[in-house]
């Protein structure tokens, strides 16, 4: 057996190093010695029997069990009472006990707007998934949709009105707030009404505004995001006479230039964009992958997915765009238009070579990002990021307008523009509330004071109106608000949706509001019926239905009469129209008079502003499956914190966890580092969202409130901030990731994880060469066991690399569908978080330049499973349909089969963590609503892991046997597998060597993780090619 | 102490002690058998509804109160309206129909005991067995002579893994049947 282990058949390979953090990197010692241990120091601290148990004696103990024992037997006398069966009294036609009801919806999580369908059981709603009929989103949703149904049932939730009297709230009533209101709305009308919104997305609530402004006149609108394609669209603007920036076919891009954009992250409908990017990193469709280079400072999702990733900071930019646009227009003379002299001699003041050597970007890819993009002229697009100033901006469309990629722009269909108000504007609104001027502010489920920058005092100037405060939880804004009114949740509510030309998208409600709240669009049209009485729970619906008979329908020449139109959409969630429009793209050369040959990258530090992957611009901080889910680059958990390369950190003399001031236009944040791979040097990267000063609970003291850095005078872009100034301060903070825990288990001798093949990975060319490079080394697998034979289906799953961006969606699916909990910071910190999925990361090469391998990692369901030998009680057995049970009622907690576990993918619940998480909030009532019946809630002392979803597998098996058929690999998908976005899980039956698995599973790059100790995982995964130039990775 | 007194200790009484116990243990465990599986338990129930004359003698089938049996795993009580579908005429004026009227006028669920039940953790499907034509009265025992509804059979796990290992044998009235499966996650999850 030791050969197997052996070293030295393996030293000659070119394997990189992969490492997971710096510890391991320069291989610090307690970080070696800490993966000797299946659990970690401290981790059963709080169960020493002294500490907690009063010192009570095993001798003791057993006698206090004796003595129970008997008085329970000497107390039972009669049969136990089973409880009550209720029924309902009448009951509602669509449901069918025990069978779940589809609803098509539409998220309103963020201005993208995808379809989705509620899945609900006994009318209520427990999970998310994609709408399949939806033209964007095509059946798939992100994280946040997933997670958004925990806020539908947050017990934190305003519950009722509230109305602030001498300074202290007191809850209220709707005819109250409504009268009261009504009387200032109906006040002085010389005085202002100001609705504060972000982006109005429905053509109803347009309507509804415009008759808000028939009726006072004095109304005006402004909205807001706090992350938006202002300077994209300006620029836009600028350069084609168009409002908006267009729709980009990634999928047909050979080659993509990505500067600072995160568009497989967060900017952008991600959902659309994973697609059509992943269809050409398609292996089964042949080895045609476009080619991703991706230009940025902070290491992001889609830069942790490029082939070819430079680091630069990001004022640095437009020199490098001009550097390029030089290089090809003027070096290698490709050009569809000729430009004027002034730009030449613009153009000429910036070359690739100094940019390349006062940055140390390398020379090689330089050469070779420069001949792709030439060589795939028209076929290639170069993406700015939304936060980089209108100067690159306008430089990146000439260089697309160059190349002639306009080809790649969507001329069918459009983004319909959502007329954000600008800082501008909202500075004059504040001028005009501290004037006087401003009868109410009407926030329409927003959060300004939480989101503007400091410097317009908003908080202060709003104390001078009446505030009226639309919001599902408490937050900032409502802590100042006169008036706070609840609304209800998405799923709770009625609307229409308009995001782009073509197509409709419908809101419908899958559950009657839990508590005394009110749609907001609701409340405006009682206020402007002039009395509460008129009310209804229909004056919404009622409204958005003429709405629709009146100026959508008629234009239809539907064939159907308006009702059962109304109904087909309704259940379609989507209402297609005929809009086809042909846009054409005429590039205006005025707009080169904005370029210049001034640098725009400043002494001092480059801070840039992010948006979170996970809780968005702060509105889902209280939701804590999204709080818990791994940062997909840092991995990082409940907090925020400054990304900093390792070498400025060293300047600086900092440790990751150390804290720093930074300092811009006399804004000062005080936060923690991370000394992050991959970050360019002198600048640092933080998230936005977080930091919240009036949240309920689990938003509390969760990490830093980076808002107050922006500002109106940011040079560059709100996000962008140059020349800020960064201090070491007293004291340190702990951030707490996921990552250096849970890992594999590589204790035999300490270099040989570095070159245990867990990832496999090599290069397009090497594979088009070769494609069964990666099987070239052989093990001798050694068997203990005889082998079963399974006949049906065999249930497996495959992984396609190539395709996961690691982007955690999977995660966040599993989470819902299987009821998992939350655990908190303290528990995450002590590795003790139970998603039964996790993404892991590996980094390998430089510190500087990092390449990045993800996996996922869930239980293999191995043949020859470890754990289910070492299980004193027989918990956790394996099926005859190739499954690892596990049995949470007979497991009584030993952690033996953890232990065991190779893979490291089971989690043991050391708390019932629902009772444990934040004082027992996960216990509060309206959480058992969120949870899918069937599946077990699993309480303290047991032991679990993934299942590959048994309880679809059971009810599909049920329904075959009711058909009196076999069940079929078809039959089932995982809820990782239905929320991928990019298809890259595969799940069925391994034994049909017809079906879609067995293809991915005999694939040449399918292997299994450690496959040299031969426990036969059932989970397979196709090694990632990376499309370099060259052969070497 | 003297080895007499040991011998005694270990050889009369501690044998004595150790019968008595086992003897005590073995009579109260077989004895209170039937009790903690349940069989026998028939509790009182909000309305006196009998099974005997709806089933029994007015033949009322399973399916027309227990209507999810086939399409789920839950064989649903009756919801208070499907009763009004006959009770609004038929016998108003007895004391167990104004009992049950009231509810459905007041819109207040009925409260039924509850007699069968398997643990939360384990997840019996009752469409999948129905649907192959296992009679209800297999497990629930001849529901329609009863004029009080009480349970029949134990409902722990050897009586589901007696009947799955052993299909045939315990099902004599189906022409065919397969076993059933035995894995722990055909129940468990």
């Amino acid at each position: 057996m030791s050969e197997n282990f052996d070293n030295k058949n393996h030293e000659n390979q070119s394997d990189p190093n992969y490492w997971r953090s710096f510890e391991e990197l320069y291989k610090d010692e307690n970080t070696l010695k800490s993966k000797l241990d299946e659990f970690k120091d401290g981790v059963t601290d709080d169960f020493e029997i002294d500490k907690n148990l009063s010192g009570l004696s095993r001798r003791k103990f057993l006698a206090l069990l004796g003595a129970s024992a008997a008085l329970a037997g000497a107390g039972c006398s009669d049969y136990r009472d089973k409880g009550e069966i209720i029924p309902y009294n009448k009951k509602s036609e669509e449901i069918i006990i025990g069978k779940a009801n589809y609803y098509a919806s539409t998220c309103l999580s963020c201005e993208n707007a995808c379809g989705i369908l509620i899945k609900t059981r006994e009318g209520r709603p427990i999970k998310v998934d994609g709408n399949p009929d939806h033209p964007v989103s095509k059946g798939k949703t992100c994280a946040k949709g997933q997670a958004s149904i925990l806020d539908l049932y947050d017990p934190s939730r305003l519950q009722t009105p509230m109305l602030k009297r001498g300074g202290s709230f007191s809850t209220s009533d709707w005819k109250t707030t409504d009268q009261e209101i009504l009387k200032v709305l109906n006040s002085d009308p010389s005085k202002e009404i100001a609705i504060v919104t972000h982006s109005i997305i429905s053509p109803t609530t347009q309507k509804l505004f415009d008759d808000f402004k028939i009726k006072y006149p004095e109304t005006q609108i402004y909205s807001y995001e706090l992350f938006d394609n202002f300077i994209k669209n300006s620029a836009w603007q600028k350069c084609y006479n168009q409002q908006n920036f267009p729709l980009i076919k990634w999928n047909e891009a050979e080659v993509i230039l990505s500067l600072e954009g995160d568009f497989l992250g967060i900017e952008g409908n991600k959902v659309e964009q994973v697609r059509l990017y992943s269809e050409k990193r398609d292996i089964m469709k042949g080895s045609n992958f476009n080619r991703l280079y991706v230009v940025e400072g902070n290491l992001t999702l889609t830069g942790m997915n490029a082939d070819y990733r430079l680091r630069l900071k990001p004022d640095a930019q437009y020199d490098f765009v001009m550097g390029l646009l030089n290089e090809i227009i003027l070096n290698k003379k490709v050009s569809q238009i000729s430009l004027d002299n002034n730009s030449v001699s613009i153009l000429s003041t910036f070359t690739l070579d100094t940019i390349s050597k006062k940055y140390g970007l390398s020379k090689d890819v330089l050469n070779s990002l420069v001949s792709d993009l030439i060589k795939n002229k028209g076929k290639s697009i170069v993406y700015a990021g939304r936060s980089l100033s209108e100067k690159v901006q306008i430089a990146v469309n000439l260089l697309n307008e160059t190349l002639g990629n306009t080809t790649l722009y969507n001329n069918n269909e459009a983004l319909i523009n959502s007329n954000l108000t600008d800082y501008i504007g909202f500075e004059k609104l504040t001028a005009n509330i501290n004037a006087g001027k401003v009868k109410a502010v009407i926030h329409f489920d927003t959060n300004p004071v939480y989101h503007l920058p400091a410097e317009f005092k908003y908080w202060d100037a709003i104390s001078k109106s009446t505030v009226i405060t639309f919001a599902t939880s408490i937050n900032e804004t409502t802590a100042l608000s006169n008036f706070v009114l609840p609304i209800n949740h998405n799923f709770e509510s009625w609307g229409d949706v308009k995001v782009r030309t073509s197509f409709y998208s419908l809101v419908q409600p899958v559950i009657s509001p839990l508590y005394n709240t009110r749609q907001k669009e609701a409340v405006l049209l009682t206020w402007l019926s002039g009395d509460s009485k008129n009310f209804s729970e229909t004056i919404y619906v009622d409204y958005l239905k003429n709405n629709w008979k009146s100026t959508i329908y008629p234009a239809l020449n539907s064939l159907f009469d308006f009702e059962r139109y109304w109904a087909g959409i309704l259940h379609d969630g989507v209402a297609k129209i005929n809009e086809k429009q042909q846009i054409s793209y005429n590039f205006s050369q005025v707009a080169l008079t904005q370029l210049d040959n001034q640098s725009e990258s400043k002494a001092g530090y480059t801070v840039t502003l992010q948006e979170s992957y996970t809780i968005g611009d702060g509105r889902f901080s209280n939701n804590g499956w999204l709080q818990e889910l791994a940062h997909p680059v840092t991995k990082v958990t409940w907090d925020n914190y400054a990304a900093i390369s390792e070498s400025t950190a060293k300047k600086l003399s900092l440790k990751t966890n150390d804290l720093i001031e930074v300092t811009y236009n006399s804004n000062k944040l005080k936060l923690p580092i991370l000394i992050q791979p991959g970050v360019a040097d002198e600048m640092i990267a933080v998230d936005l969202g977080y930091g919240r000063t009036n949240s309920p609970v689990v938003a509390n003291e969760v990490g830093f409130n980076a808002n107050i850095l922006l500002s109106k005078n940011s040079s560059l872009s709100r996000w962008i901030l140059t020349g800020a100034s960064i201090s070491k301060v007293n004291g340190t903070y702990e951030i707490v990731s996921t990552q250096d825990h849970h890992t594999f288990d590589d204790t035999l001798i300490q270099d040989i994880h570095l070159k245990r093949n867990i990832i496999q990975e090599g290069t397009l060319s090497q594979y088009n060469k070769n494609p069964n490079f990666i099987h070239e080394k052989k093990h001798d697998a050694v068997n203990m066991y005889k082998d079963f034979e399974y006949k049906g289906v065999k249930w497996a799953m495959s992984i396609d690399l190539n395709k996961c961006l690691g982007c955690g969606d999977c995660v966040v699916a599993c989470n819902v569908e299987n009821n998992i909990p939350v655990v908190g910071k303290d528990q995450v910190a002590l590795g003790r978080e139970m998603n039964w999925l996790r993404i892991d990361r590996y980094y390998s090469g430089t510190p500087e330049n990092p390449k990045v391998s993800i996996q996922p990692m869930l239980c293999q369901h191995c043949d020859h499973a470890p754990c289910e030998n070492v299980c004193p009680v027989v918990a956790t057995t394996h099926s005859d349909d190739g499954l690892n049970q596990m049995v949470y009622n007979r497991c009584v907690g030993t952690r033996y089969c953890s232990n065991n576990c190779p893979y490291k993918v089971r989690r043991y619940n050391f708390f019932n963590f629902r009772d444990h998480f934040r004082g027992g909030y996960q216990e509060q009532a309206s959480f058992e609503l969120v949870m899918n019946p069937e599946v077990t809630v699993r309480s303290r002392g047991v032991m679990e892991k993934c299942t590959f979803c048994i309880q679809r597998i059971m009810e599909a098996r049920q329904e075959a046997t009711k058909k009196n058929t076999t069940i079929k690999g078809t039959d089932v998908s995982t809820a990782c597998q239905e929320a991928c976005g990019t298809e890259a899980i595969v799940f069925g039956d391994m034994n049909d060597v017809e079906s879609k698995l067995s293809k991915y599973r005999n694939h040449q790059l399918g292997y299994v993780v450690l496959e040299e100790i031969n426990v036969k995982p059932n989970v397979t995964y196709l090694a990632k090619l990376r499309n370099t130039f060259s052969e070497e990775v | 102490m003297s080895n007499n007194f040991i011998d005694y200790i270990l050889r009369i009484r501690l044998p004595i002690v150790l019968f008595v116990a086992v003897l005590s243990f073995a009579i109260t465990y077989f004895a209170s058998r039937s009790e903690r599986d349940g069989v026998g338990y028939a509790p009182e129930q909000p309305i006196n509804f009998s099974h005997a004359l709806h089933a029994g003698q007015m033949k009322i089938d399973c399916l027309y109160c227990h209507t999810t049996v086939e399409k789920t795993r839950h064989a649903s009580i009756p919801v208070v309206s499907t009763c009004m579908n006959c009770h609004t005429i038929a016998r108003k004026d007895r004391p167990e129909i104004i009992k049950l009227t009231k509810y459905y006028n007041d819109g207040t669920p009925i409260p039924w005991k509850r007699i069968h039940k398997v643990p939360d953790y384990a997840y019996f499907n009752h469409s999948s067995h129905v649907t192959k034509g296992i009679e209800c009265q297999t497990c629930h025992g001849p529901v329609e002579e009863m004029e009080k509804v009480s349970q029949i059979k134990p409902f722990t796990m050897g009586d589901c893994l007696s009947c799955h290992r052993n299909a045939q044998a315990n099902l004599p009235y189906l022409k065919q049947v397969n076993k059933g499966p035995d894995n722990c996650w055909a129940c468990h999850r």
